[in-house]
């Protein structure tokens, strides 16, 4: 493979691992920006997202319905969690929440592992998204391409309406001073649960996207849980700038570190975490503590 | 009753239940013999867990690397090292552990609340990979076995056949008993264990009061890695086995759930978490394959419903004083 070939590839593939990670990331640091909560069961609803995926490709016959669908479901499941069950527990502080994030997060694996077995599932990309296409050194596969470009649509959308819309706005207001907004009117339980599926949906789509290249497995939240949670520490909890650019050093670390030096991969990651942490212990655009 | 007297009694509980457990390994069947090891060994650990969870307030997710470490270098120890002694090896074991404790925690305890959650969560799965990945010396999945010698001899108890269940059950209690009875007197009744109450109670105040946070966290996470490295150094002994199950996730989510099931307001609490977790795992297990399901949602309830676990059920129903009953559980 030649250099300039392995550059590109790895910035492809970095960036669309980075993307991935982001998606994740960006509500998992919404939701402990606004409820105070770190949730373990995030990388889950990414999980379910990507077998609720396989299930409705078994069903329905096309990719596109899945991609839809999905995020949705898993939407409403994060809304029960925090209805059902986190609310419950507010009053017991953090610790509990946690554990509780843990407990939902240990049966969901088992209840995939018993209705989708161990094995790990394939699921095909549509057809429109098979194959590779000419970039000017080689050639890359259509599908990592695609997963860059919905990642980007996805939070675009994530940006315009947290930025630029009046419920962003007051979402926004909650993360700073949700007492406040409570005060002036607005139902704050409501804004909670909605962000909680909010970081739920965009965790499904995650799992959507990145079933077809990672396959369907119930290792697969467990995987991701370790480089999301790197991603926020070295981004600082809270901050979807952080979020952002952590996610893409991430990306790119592991994607050149698979390509120059495979067996010390995972260890870049960490590498990258402890630098972060010793100079800059609440991460990199981290403001509040934890 | 008189402090002194309840003293008195409580020692003699304890001494009791000892006794009990120790004719248990004569009158005792095979199987059960077994299955109480177990559950000894992975009350330790949960004890050990439960030194940063229930007097430090920390909630680690990456315990099971401890446990794992101190697993692998007696086992490693015992295979390698030619003609050395089990309960060295579990002193190796132990150290091992300490050592990664202190590595480990320097970075970890500097963050406290979801940090440190996510940093001993993230260096946990760093050492699970490790034993996964690093086949030529750990075997990865697979394990390796039969590396404890056909016989040798613990100080005290004599002489002891590999594979005498009974003989192994007495060394593990009787190694269990001593740590947890230091444990229990270091934590509950010595200037260390106010001090590490005082720092999760409020770290801001313990500091003003002139405690060195950051160093008395990190002892305390060492002391925490040592024994859980002494409980995985003797799952792998009365094993003879060992493989990356012992540093698992999984493990470390096992040993939460223990110590939560349990409570962890009392220090013997974590005890009686395993105790119920293996043997109602084990009946569960003749009835449903998915008996993990089960304790899953045991768990998500009792946090829901019984944030004290079992000992603060206890408590509550017990320990009717006015005071007591307007508090929850």
């Amino acid at each position: 493979m030649p250099l300039a070939f392995m550059i590109v590839f790895g910035f492809l593939n970095g960036t669309a691992y980075g993307l991935l990670l982001f998606l994740l990331a960006s509500g998992l640091t919404l939701v402990f920006g606004l409820l105070g909560v770190l949730n373990l069961a995030h990388a889950s609803f990414y999980m379910l997202g990507a077998y609720i995926a396989f299930e409705l490709v078994r069903l329905t016959g096309t990719f596109w319905a899945a991609l839809l669908l999905a995020p949705l479901i898993v939407a409403a499941i994060g809304a029960l969690v925090e209805r059902v069950m986190l609310r419950r527990v507010h009053v017991l502080g953090h610790g509990h929440q946690l554990l509780l994030t843990l407990g939902v997060s240990y049966v969901a694996l088992e209840l995939a592992k018993w209705y989708w077995g161990t094995a790990s599932l394939p699921l095909r990309p549509p057809d429109l998204l098979k194959g590779s296409i000419d970039i000017v050194v080689g050639s890359y596969p259509i599908y990592r391409l695609f997963i860059c470009a919905a990642a980007l649509v996805v939070l675009v959308c994530l940006a315009v309406i947290l930025f630029k819309t009046r419920l962003g706005m007051i979402v926004r207001a909650s993360v700073s001073d949700s007492e406040m907004v409570s005060a002036l009117g607005y139902n704050v339980g409501n804004v909670f649960t909605g962000v909680f599926a909010l970081g739920a949906l965009l965790a499904g789509v995650a799992g959507v996207i990145a079933a077809p290249m990672l396959s369907v497995y119930p290792g697969m939240a467990a995987d991701i849980l370790v480089d999301l949670f790197i991603v926020v520490v070295i981004g600082g909890l809270g901050s979807l700038p952080g979020a952002l650019l952590a996610s893409l050093m991430l990306g790119w670390a592991q994607s050149f570190g698979i390509l120059f030096v495979p067996e010390f991969a995972m260890l870049f990651s960490f590498a990258l975490m402890v630098v972060v942490l010793m100079f800059r212990p609440l991460g990199l655009f981290g403001e509040r503590s934890a | 009753m008189t402090r002194r007297s309840s003293h008195i009694l409580r020692a003699g509980i304890a001494i009791a239940i000892f006794v009990a457990m120790y004719a248990g390994s004569v009158v005792l069947p095979k199987a059960q013999l077994f299955t109480l090891t177990d559950v000894l060994i992975l009350g330790l650990f949960a004890t050990s867990y439960n030194i940063l969870l229930g007097y430090g307030g920390q909630l680690s997710f990456g315990h099971s690397a401890y446990f794992g470490l101190g697993a692998y270098s007696c086992a490693l120890m015992l295979l390698h090292v030619p003609g050395i002694a089990p309960p060295l090896a579990m002193l190796g074991g132990v150290g091992v552990a300490a050592l990664g404790g202190l590595v480990i925690g320097f970075i970890c305890v500097r963050r406290s609340g979801a940090y440190f959650s996510m940093l001993t969560l993230a260096f946990g799965m760093l050492c699970y990979t490790a034993a996964w990945k690093w086949r030529t010396v750990t075997q990865g999945d697979d394990g390796f076995g039969a590396f404890v010698p056909a016989e040798w001899v613990f100080p005290l108890i004599g002489s002891i056949k590999t594979g005498d269940l009974a003989q192994m059950y007495r060394v593990v209690l009787v190694i269990v008993a001593v740590v947890l009875l230091v444990t229990w007197l270091l934590m509950n009744h010595t200037p260390y264990g106010n001090a590490i109450r005082s720092i999760r109670q409020n770290e801001e105040r313990a500091s003003f009061l002139g405690y060195d946070v950051f160093f008395a966290k990190l002892v305390n996470y060492v002391l925490a890695s040592a024994v859980a490295g002494l409980a995985g150094s003797l799952l792998v002994i009365s094993h003879n086995f060992v493989s990356t199950d012992v540093i698992g996730i999984d493990r470390s989510t096992e040993v939460v759930m223990m110590t939560y099931i349990g409570g962890t307001g009392w220090f013997f609490g974590p005890l009686l978490g395993s105790a119920f977790v293996v043997v109602v795992g084990d009946l569960l297990a003749t009835v449903t394959t998915r008996w993990q399901l089960v304790m899953g949602v045991l768990f998500i309830l009792m946090v829901m419903y019984a944030p004290k676990g079992f000992s603060g059920v206890v408590r509550y129903l017990f320990d009717r004083s006015a005071l007591e009953r307007r508090r929850p559980l």
